[in-house]
């Protein structure tokens, strides 16, 4: 699979990144870091703790680096989120976070797939 | 630091804070290469950073949303501190809210870049941005360099035209720099001798560089008056005079300038430095104090360097001879304080002058170019200010190191805590701490409640009463320890005031405090049994009862039957384990309220607030107390009395129980009895009235007080 190929699957904009980073290298290096990301992490369990503030803290870091990334489709459910939680937990979290939680194992599967056939 | 020629020069830092480790290392990714880079994954990290490296960052990446301390947060402290006036800041944010971006720009920030960012507008915005600031800081030192020349060239112009009119006078080239090396020693020491006549280093400094033109005037006086050998004539006299008044009009006429301090100076100099503190010189006839101390200073300088020189019409006289011409008034008459000045320096002139080489005025140049820029404040202000709050920052931690005492600085906005270093050292914390309020170890060494306290006390205080004191226990490695807090509210100048913070210091008082404990301890209580001894218990009693004058309370004296015997059969040893041994029974059982006290000898009270029956707690009490110590049968006999039976005076109620324990006594010991009016008039067990025989057996007066 190329990066190429990778961006469509997990749904991204990968002229735009290519455009914005300017290397195809940099740009696949982090994607493949984007394995070892802790925010995703940190959003499941401050959403367990109950703890929202962390939780907006965790979805807004992940929408930051999605937006570096240009993973569009992640990007955008996180970005729903991060204003969701902005204002603190509401009717409409657990559902947001779901999906936040769909894309991001899209995501992650494409991005294993790149790794997959270029170990590093 | 230098900052020029990108390419030379050390490589330049920048600070990266962002939480995410993904984005930091993109970052890196493209910057690495060129600079040096810091990280900081939360906004205290990134002001400890910012304050231990100071202006060695050349550049401070900001992201907004991070935990412990946001963006703001970090540009809050850093306009504080001021650092934003030397470190720019490009905030990088997924935040595109236009409040968001107003609110960094109008905390200083030079760029506000969202996400996602173009690597190469970023970059190129990274490198501008730490050029413009390296350009700004070249600009200071431009000018800083430019006001130094023209310190300079102006320096070199009064020489030059001075010694166009020293080789029209034929005198040596030494005389202006003579002059001014006089004139400095004159008005220095002048200074020392009383204070009317002290100048600060920046009038001296102009009167020196002001003398270099004494006798400009002389430029316009013809060649034959001005270079006569021998004696001139009243007329030529009368030409070589104008020399005063024709200097200080070409001063008057520079079509420029007139405001100069240098030239208002040079003007005085010129015009009165032949005048004499007699009224006797010239042009004008001044007298004493009339004469600017410039002149008259300048004027003595004038002559001694004329008389120790070679003219056409004279040879040079001797030190010795010339400073005694002075001083004889040959030259016409000086102030007699500047004869004595004269007198005092005397020894010293000779050396100056001869060491007089160009060395030297380079210094003197040097120190007027420092004394040229401290005028220009506006210049270089903000870089003087600077040192000058790093001076006080330097004093400030220098006296709070050395005066051992906890200092502490509390902002409100954000909210954050920072300790002196010795505070620091002293208490194992960070010196600066963010929110104090929720930080565990703070909390552990405070306890919960304490900074609370003392935050709602300072928060209680007003504008004109900003000051509150507060003793509180702190632990430290596991010790407690009394401290006193004595800390200051800050109150913003709005209308109302806001509370922003406060200053203060804790200082360990736990010796002081143990041994003023100590003695309270000794003053209260019983040293057998650290019981409280009689006279403190009326007191807390008497107090209690006065509080609640409609309380339900009790009074119960009781004493051990057949102490006597216990003494006796096994030694007065025993009997004060006996005593102490009750003591502690006692304690077990009386509750929190209760009021327990050795009396004496082998009496106790107790006192105690009942909520039904006095009897239930009494009962229990009494049966509490009886049992087996070692060999020794305990058995008690106690009276009692309620306030609801004699009132609430103590005395009355001690005497009444007292009555009630004789009455116990009579009809058999090891029981209790209340107080009642049968036993009015009854004889007294502790205080008997007349005589000891009504005493029973046992009681052992006396001993065992102590």
């Amino acid at each position: 699979m190329t990066l190429k190929e990778c961006y469509t699957a997990l749904e991204g904009d990968y002229e735009e990144v290519i455009t914005r980073l300017r290397s195809e290298k940099m740009v696949q290096k982090f994607v493949l870091k984007f394995l070892n990301d802790k925010s995703h992490e940190l959003l499941v369990t401050s959403m367990e703790t109950k703890n929202y503030e962390e939780a907006f803290r965790a979805a807004h870091t992940i929408k930051g680096v999605c937006q570096n990334l240009s993973f569009t489709r992640l990007y955008e459910s996180s970005h729903i989120l991060t204003e969701n939680l902005r204002t603190g937990y509401g009717d409409e979290t657990d559902g947001l976070v779901q999906r936040v939680e769909k894309d991001y194992q899209q995501t992650i599967a494409a991005i294993k797939e790149l790794q997959a056939e270029n170990p590093s | 630091m230098s900052f020029i020629n990108g390419k030379k020069s050390p490589r330049q830092t920048i600070l990266i804070a962002d939480d995410s480790e993904m984005n930091r290392s993109i970052l890196t990714d493209m910057l690495g290469d060129e600079y040096e880079i810091m990280e900081a994954e939360n906004g205290v990290e990134a002001v400890s950073i910012l304050q231990k490296y100071g202006n060695a960052i050349s550049l401070l990446l900001l992201d907004i949303v991070m935990p412990e301390m946001d963006g703001f947060g970090v540009l809050n402290v850093m306009n504080k501190h001021r650092w934003i006036e030397d470190i720019p800041v490009i905030v990088i944010s997924a935040e595109t809210a236009s409040t968001h971006v107003e609110r960094a720009y109008e905390l200083g920030v030079t760029e506000f870049i969202s996400r996602p960012f173009d690597a190469l507008i970023l970059h190129r915005r990274v490198v501008n941005t730490i050029l413009l600031y390296a350009k700004q800081k070249k600009l200071i030192d431009l000018v800083t360099d430019q006001i130094y020349e023209k310190e300079q060239q102006s320096g070199l112009m009064v020489d030059i035209l001075s010694h166009i009119v020293e080789f029209r006078n034929g005198e040596s080239g030494q005389h202006v720099l003579h002059i001014r090396t006089l004139t400095e020693l004159l008005l220095k020491h002048l200074g020392h001798i009383d204070s009317k006549y002290q100048f600060p280093r920046s009038e001296i400094s102009l009167i020196c560089t002001a003398s270099a033109l004494h006798d400009i005037g002389k430029i316009a006086i013809p060649g034959e008056v001005l270079n006569k050998p021998g004696r001139l004539t009243d007329e030529e006299f009368e030409i070589m005079k104008k020399h005063t008044l024709i200097g200080a009009e070409m001063l008057k006429a520079l079509p420029m300038h007139q405001e100069e301090p240098l030239v208002k100076k040079a003007y005085e100099i010129c015009r009165w430095h032949h005048e004499r503190y007699d009224g006797r010189g010239y042009p004008d006839g001044l007298k004493g104090e009339e004469i600017p101390v410039s002149a008259q200073v300048v004027a003595l300088a004038d002559v001694y360097d004329a008389l120790t020189s070679e003219r056409v019409y004279k040879k040079a006289f001797t030190h010795d001879v010339a400073i005694q011409m002075i001083l004889e008034g040959k030259c016409g008459q000086f102030n007699p304080m500047l004869m004595e000045c004269l007198r005092e320096i005397e020894s010293v002139l000779q050396e100056e002058l001869q060491g007089d080489s160009d060395v030297r005025t380079s210094m003197r140049q040097m120190q007027n170019v420092a004394e040229e820029l401290l005028h220009h404040e506006e210049l270089s202000a903000s870089e003087r200010t600077l040192q000058l709050l790093e001076h006080e920052r330097m004093k400030y931690r220098f006296y709070a190191d050395m005066s051992e005492e906890i200092q502490f600085e509390y902002t409100v906005a954000p909210s954050m805590v920072t300790l002196s270093a010795y505070g620091a050292r002293k208490l194992g914390l960070d010196e600066i701490l963010m929110d104090p309020h929720n930080n565990e170890k703070v909390q552990e060494m405070m306890g919960t409640g304490t900074l609370r306290a003392i935050s709602n006390e300072l928060r209680g205080t007003t504008p004109e009463h900003p000051q509150v004191k507060y003793d509180h226990e702190v632990c430290i490695n596991g010790e407690k320890r009394w401290m006193r807090t004595i800390g200051r509210a800050m109150w913003s100048a709005d209308e109302p005031p806001r509370y922003m913070g406060a200053i203060g210091k804790t200082t360990d008082i736990h010796d002081e405090r143990t041994r003023i404990d100590a003695l309270v301890q000794m003053a209260s209580h019983d040293s057998m049994t650290g019981l409280f001894n009689h006279n403190y218990a009326k007191e807390r009693i008497r107090e209690r009862l006065q509080n609640r004058p409609n309380g339900k309370f009790a009074l119960a004296i009781f004493d051990l039957d057949h102490f006597k015997s216990a003494n006796d059969n096994y030694g007065h040893m025993f009997g004060d384990k006996v005593l102490i041994h009750m003591a502690e029974r006692l304690r077990r059982s009386i509750r929190g309220g209760d009021i327990a006290a050795r009396v004496g000898g082998d009496e106790f009270l107790i006192f105690l607030e009942y909520k039904e029956e006095a009897e239930t707690a009494i009962q229990r009490i009494f049966t509490s107390l009886e049992g087996t110590f070692e060999d020794f049968q305990i058995s008690v006999s106690m009276g009692v009395v309620r306030t609801d039976m004699v009132g609430i005076d103590y005395d009355e109620l001690f005497h009444a129980a007292d009555q009630a324990l004789y009455a116990v006594k009579r009809s058999g010991r090891g029981k209790y009895r209340f107080y009642d009016d049968s036993m009015y008039g009854m004889l007294s067990v502790i205080s008997p009235i007349d005589g000891s025989e009504e005493k029973p057996a046992d009681q052992t007066g006396e001993r065992g007080m102590l």
